[in-house]
């Protein structure tokens, strides 16, 4: 009876709500950009899904403070980027064109929105040839705001900050599969990963190769064309004749396959860890990065559970031995707060390993969560703009 | 001239084909020294089989390049897939022979086992990747065809093929980088995804023009 009680009591909170408040003040100060100018147009919806999406980040970053849990609460925002992006960018294609679809003539004259997925094919040809494959504007243009040089130029800053946790805190596609794998109680194909996971974990550097190869081989963007995912849930070219069919038909069986099944049996971001080419791109940053999760070997007692609860695979037991995370390790938190003897920690590179782990969280987290809520907060208040939209208010 | 100009277009077109069977070698220079020397070797044997061949249909049919020597042709459509094969077999490091062994050792194939090295394959790719379609070389097919002597055009295809030789040293560069089971395997899947991708686009070439002439 004593033992399931004290398993029903409430863990006791890690901080005070008023200095739980104190430390999310910055953090709501720096959300009401979402209130300028540059982030909204004039409309009342606008401001009505920019003030729910300042509450919601305040929010979460308050319960991050208070709980010292960061996984549960970025994971709640992720799943809601992930979720929403789709509904406003899709909504914004058939307003604007009628259909999903790109036409022949929008690639023409380079009006194609830039997808930074596309950043590593394009290095190549652009050294090389001076060339950019990729069917959009160098500069932003009235008609395509989303031109390369502001794409790349946004992914970069926020790169040098996040690191590879760009793929956990700003990429609007890995919440999809991050919301599937949620939803099970229970993990299948465990064995399997933990068998293959050290191969499966390379799938993306080989996909980056032969996209980066085969893209200067034939100066096209063959992830955009062949293998992306999510063009089945924002654009894709138009199916005009078998080679566009045989398109369409892949990237519905990878979003089905990667996106939604195998991260619903396995519990894991499957298409994250196993197949992006963008996030085997993004770990090379994780070498410049500050901020990393280190294991704490006085404390471990290689009970495994760090490992099972990361969800890209990023631990091994080798790893876990020399007190560190793989070079694909994304910094969700996952692992951090699963650990019940506190050895998984935060740790800022050059000082030593759990000294101060929650100031370590703590600089990551405010750099970390400010570009989230600019970059991913945009699109969320423009998806529940979309989602007003539909409400029959008026 | 010609093939300085256009060796990154050269480079880019080979460059899937040499750079995983440049990774599944042992490291050191020596080595990829050696393997580069082949495959250059085979790539010169294959433009001068080219080169006799365009020089002959131009002789025979003046003024014209037969649609069998151009883009998306019967040619480009069978290299393609012979290359595929070719990278499977050699750079993926998939054999009968090493199905045969870990059946009777009763081990399982390892991925990142380091391969055989196997002159046979740098000659295989070299010589496919040298009569593989690609714009520079058909523009130097047509003017081959178009020159009056048989030694003539070969001497041509040679210095065509020394000017885009230059460019494919830098790959000697790949020797130096450390040969852990992670980049063997990953130059595997590499090997694996580009047979794929030949095979589909010779394939598709294939049957276009058996349907559509």
């Amino acid at each position: 009876m004593a033992s399931r009680s004290s398993a029903l009591a409430r863990p006791p909170a890690f901080r005070g709500v008023g200095r739980s408040i104190l430390l999310t003040l910055p953090m709501a100060l720096w959300s009401l950009l979402m209130f300028t100018p540059s982030f909204q147009h004039a409309s009342g919806d606008h401001y009505i899904g920019a003030a729910a999406v300042i509450l919601f980040m305040t929010g979460l970053f308050f319960l991050m403070m208070r709980t010292g849990e960061t996984y549960r609460w970025r994971r709640i925002f992720f799943v809601a980027l992930g979720f929403l992006f789709p509904v406003g960018f899709i909504a914004a294609l058939v307003a604007e064109r009628g259909t999903m679809s790109i036409p022949i003539s929008r690639m023409v004259s380079g009006d194609t929105p830039f997808c930074f997925m596309v950043t590593p094919s394009i290095i190549l040809p652009a050294a090389f040839a001076r060339t950019v494959i990729f069917p959009g504007s160098i500069l932003p243009t009235a008609s395509n705001p989303h031109s390369i040089a502001i794409m790349i130029g946004l992914w970069f800053a926020l790169t040098l900050v996040m690191g590879k946790a760009w793929c956990s805190y700003a990429c609007f596609f890995g919440g999809i599969e991050e919301g599937f794998a949620a939803l099970p109680k229970r993990r299948r194909l465990h064995r399997f990963i933990t068998r293959f996971g050290a191969q499966l974990r390379l799938i993306p550097w080989a996909i980056l190769v032969f996209v980066v190869l085969v893209s200067a081989a034939i100066f096209e963007p063959v992830y955009c064309m062949w293998l992306c995912p999510f063009k089945a849930v924002t654009e894709f070219p138009a199916v005009r004749n078998v080679e566009t069919a045989i398109q369409m038909v892949v990237f519905i069986a990878l979003f089905v396959g990667l996106v939604v099944v195998l991260p619903y049996l396995t519990k894991k971001r499957t298409q994250c860890g196993f197949f992006c080419p963008f996030g085997a791109f993004q770990s090379l940053f994780n070498k410049i990065n500050l901020f990393e999760i280190r294991i704490n070997r006085e404390k471990c007692v290689d009970c495994g559970l760090c490992q099972t609860s990361c969800p890209t695979v990023a631990l091994s037991k080798d790893s876990i031995r020399e007190g560190k995370t793989l070079l694909n390790c994304m910094k969700c938190g996952a692992c951090v707060d699963a650990c019940k003897k506190d050895a998984a920690v935060w740790h800022l590179k050059g000082t030593p390993v759990a000294a101060k782990p929650e100031r370590a969280r703590l600089l990551f987290l405010y750099g970390t969560w400010a570009l989230a809520t600019m970059f991913g907060g945009s699109v969320l208040a423009n998806g529940v703009h979309t989602l007003i939209g539909f409400l029959p208010l008026k | 001239m010609l093939g300085l100009a256009t060796g990154p277009v050269c480079l880019a077109t080979c460059g899937p084909v040499v750079v995983p069977w440049m990774l599944v070698q042992p490291q050191g220079l020596r080595g990829h020294s050696r393997q580069l020397f082949l495959f250059l070797a085979a790539r010169l044997a294959g433009y001068l089989v080219f080169a006799c061949a365009v020089w002959l249909v131009g002789s025979a049919i003046p003024h014209a390049l037969p649609q069998a020597w151009t883009g998306r042709s019967w040619l480009m459509g069978a290299v393609q897939v012979l290359l595929a094969g070719a990278l499977v077999v050699y750079a993926a490091g998939w054999s009968h022979r090493r199905c045969v062994v870990a059946k009777t050792t009763g081990n399982l194939v390892q991925i990142g086992e380091a391969p055989v090295v196997k002159r046979s394959g740098a000659l295989a790719l070299g010589f496919l990747t040298g009569i593989n379609l690609c714009p520079p070389f058909l523009v130097a097919g047509v003017r081959a065809a178009q020159l009056a002597h048989l030694s003539a055009a070969l001497w041509f295809f040679f210095c065509f093929f020394a000017g885009t030789a230059v460019w494919f040293f830098p790959f000697l560069s790949l020797g130096f980088l450390k040969r852990t089971p992670a980049i063997v395997t990953v130059a595997r899947m590499v090997a694996v995804l580009l047979a794929c991708w030949y095979g589909f686009s010779g394939i598709s070439i294939l049957i276009e023009r058996t349907f559509h002439g």
